[in-house]
């Protein structure tokens, strides 16, 4: 048989032969009994080579490439191949992987037996990355440093620093796949972090350290991770309220958390089936610190694809904040809602409980949402860039406050049932890449609390996470 | 203050009297105050009492963090927020009530360069031995500093706070002082203290002013701190005017206080 290149794209929609035209011996005719043999014939693969390979330590990639041996034929040839080869770009230290299935030479070659080899370029030692930002009367220069594949075992650090006129962040990452099993892995990140709070009045500090272990159980992905962070809460302006001003100061907050996902979408930015279920908990101040208290909440949401092209999604999430110990729950800890990526026709995070205009956020919340995606009307661009917008109808609700622990569920229910504000309209949304998405929307408010901040009318938002 | 922000803060001010509910913050009493910190809060309460304005004391962990300027005392009124003995008299002279509206101008200008005195003086001294001085760092400010924090946050605000007033004390020329020269210091401010009061009940002859308020803060928080050593409070002690000073506005204005 003539050679065979497997090339981009991917993935495969059945088997491609891809088979050039000089090779095929004229006439054409005999095309068609050419296929018939090519798929049922029993193949036995022989070698597989992995070319290209400079600091990568070979038994890492023994497992990723294991699969390819057990194929029987050569449709299943293809399939193992492609398969190993998007195990091996999932690794994220080779910039291109290429397959090659070429019959076997050679002394020992059976007479259907298989080479297949994979051409990879692996990523370079280092990567740096150089960008200015420029946004809310502040600019900053930020320096990024990756450093793929450390070690040979596709270990990643990364190093990232933001120098700005207002506040300076950085950040160190070290992330550790265990080798056969890329779905397990530790990372172990020191940052410090500053973050301007305008809706609050406030400025919060984060200096950290945390470690973290992924691991799957079945399918879904848990997490456990410890946190380590020095927090310091200061007013952003002198007209602070005075329940701001009494947050100020330094805590230590030292936590365990434990996260659960589930997720079966086909995509997390404008999904079109499948759902999503995040379960999270952390428990803070049994391994030191001053901050105590347990923290709950998750993240449901369901897609289905209607008539004609358009996706009805569905979400909820919701929270729980409970002091453990005589010590009020910090600022810093507590929930926030409202904004053009949760409540939308509402300020940003400018819900619920506050003082003098300063949102103080709350302990318990839940907000849910009602989405109707459909494409753009007489679907402009379509094929290309028009694909990247949708417009959608949606209806969000919600609520923010704080409960008395003093009483019982029955109670704590009631007081998240009064007072929900509940939105509805209509918008564009665009998607960015895989990982965010613009959102441009006509929203009106209803179930307007005294002292919430309302954003009726036209409303942007931008985000990676949205009710 | 500068002056835009002076009339600010009078026609602020000046809109409402002195409510009820008006508050102090210090930080903790028992475990945590250092002594500089408490001789300026004394300086305030003693102040206010002789204006005859009813505050409360609350004490919080981070009083410190939460005062607009940083130091303590600062006292909490109406809507307002204001800090240090300075711009509270400002404040309360504002809303009307003042105690030194009867001198000149000599002797206004006098009060304010003995106030400058105490300030540069005593509160600097204070602020030396609290944190410049290794024994009692260690033994003493350090750790009171740091009570209310775990560990490690206890450890870094508590050496964080000693670089910051060690810098500080670099800055204005006391860094190359030993104790000794501080205690002389201190003792030298007294003197001048004593020559000004002489037999008068209160530096300004019949009624006390904020410069008696200030002088009673530092001298009875000296007298009645236990430091390492019992050294500065002799000082004092040898200025007999001076304790009888400090006794007579113990009685008069905090007799209620020592029960």
């Amino acid at each position: 048989i003539s050679s065979i290149h497997i090339l981009d794209p991917l993935p495969m929609k059945g088997p491609e032969l891809g088979v050039q035209a000089d090779d095929i011996e004229p006439p054409e005719i005999e095309q068609e009994p050419k296929q018939e043999v090519l798929e049922n014939k029993d193949v036995v693969v022989q070698r597989v080579h992995i070319d290209g390979l400079g600091r990568t330590k070979e038994d890492l990639l023994t497992y990723e490439i294991a699969g390819v041996f057990r194929a029987k034929n050569l449709i299943d040839v293809m399939r193992k191949s492609h398969e190993a080869r998007q195990k091996l770009l999932r690794l994220g230290i080779f910039r291109k992987v290429n397959v090659v299935i070429d019959t076997s030479r050679g002394e020992d070659a059976l007479p259907n037996g298989l080479d297949v080899t994979f051409e990879v370029t692996e990523l370079r030692r280092m990567t740096g990355s150089y960008n200015t930002m420029v946004g809310n009367n502040e600019g900053s220069m930020v320096l990024g440093l990756k450093l793929p594949n450390v070690f040979g075992r596709a270990e990643k650090l990364t190093f990232q620093f933001s120098y700005g006129t207002k506040e300076t962040s950085y950040g160190l990452s070290f992330f550790k796949p265990q080798p056969g099993n890329f779905e397990r892995n530790f990372s172990v990140n020191v940052y410090k972090v500053t973050g301007q709070f305008p809706w609050s009045s406030l400025r919060e500090t984060d200096r950290g350290v945390s470690a973290e272990f992924s691991f799957p159980v079945w399918r879904t992905s848990q997490t456990l991770k410890w946190e380590g962070v020095w927090r310091e809460l200061s007013c952003l302006a002198r007209t602070a309220s005075f329940a701001v001003r009494q947050e100020s100061g330094h805590s230590l907050k030292s936590s365990l958390s434990h996260a659960m996902v589930i997720d079966t979408r086909n995509s997390s930015i404008l999904p079109r089936q499948g759902g999503l279920l995040k379960i999270h908990q952390e428990l803070a101040g049994y391994s030191g610190g001053d901050a105590s208290f347990l923290k709950e909440d998750f993240e449901i949401q369901l897609n289905k694809t209607l008539f004609w092209d358009s996706v009805l999604s569905a979400s909820l999430w919701g929270g729980l904040l409970l002091p453990i110990g005589d010590k009020p729950t910090s600022i810093a800890d507590r929930f926030y809602l409202g904004g053009p990526t949760s409540i939308r026709g509402f300020s940003m995070y400018s819900l619920g409980p506050q003082s003098e205009g300063d949102y103080l956020g709350g302990e318990a919340y839940w907000a849910g949402g009602l989405h109707l995606y459909t494409p753009l009307p007489f679907r402009p661009g379509r094929g290309g860039f028009g694909d990247l917008f949708r417009t959608h109808f949606f209806l969000n609700a919600g609520n923010l406050c704080n409960l008395n622990y003093g009483e019982g569920p029955q109670a704590h229910l009631k007081k998240l049932a009064e007072c929900i504000r509940w939105s509805y309209g209509l918008g564009i949304v665009l998607r960015l890449g895989n990982i965010a998405r613009l959102e441009l929307n006509y929203c009106i408010p209803m179930g307007v609390q005294s002292g919430d901040r309302i954003c009726d009318g036209v409303q942007f938002g931008a985000g990676i996470r949205f009710l | 203050m500068s002056l835009p922000a002076e009339a600010f803060m009078s026609q602020i001010a000046a809109a409402e009297p002195w409510p009820e509910n008006a508050t102090l913050y210090q930080p903790l009493k028992e475990d945590q105050i250092l002594l500089s910190d408490c001789a300026s809060s004394l300086a305030v309460q003693a102040y206010l009492r002789m204006c005859g304005l009813p505050v409360q004391v609350v004490c919080r962990v981070n009083a410190e963090y939460m005062s607009p300027s940083g130091k303590i005392p600062f006292i909490h009124v109406g809507n307002q927020v204001v800090s240090e003995l300075g711009p509270i008299v400002q404040f309360t002279k504002a809303k009307g009530h003042s105690l030194s509206e009867a001198l000149d101008d000599v002797q206004r200008a006098e009060m304010k360069a003995y106030m400058e005195l105490v300030n540069n003086m005593l509160l600097t001294a204070e602020l030396y031995i609290q944190w410049c001085d290794d024994a009692t760092a260690t033994e003493i400010s350090r750790p009171r500093y740091s009570s209310p924090y775990s560990w490690p946050l206890s450890s870094i605000l508590a050496y964080q706070k000693q670089w910051e007033v060690r810098r500080k004390m670099n800055a204005i020329g006391w860094g190359g002082k030993t104790l000794e020269q501080v205690y002389e210091d201190v003792s030298q401010c007294c003197q001048a203290l004593s020559q000004r009061l002489g037999t008068q009940p209160y530096f300004f002859n019949k009624h006390p002013t904020e410069l008696d308020a200030l002088v009673f803060g530092h001298l009875f928080t000296i007298l009645t701190t236990r430091l390492t050593s019992a050294e500065l409070a002799e000082r004092i002690k040898s200025y007999s005017n001076l304790l009888s000073f400090c006794r007579r506005i113990e009685q008069t204005y905090f007799e209620d206080k020592r029960s």
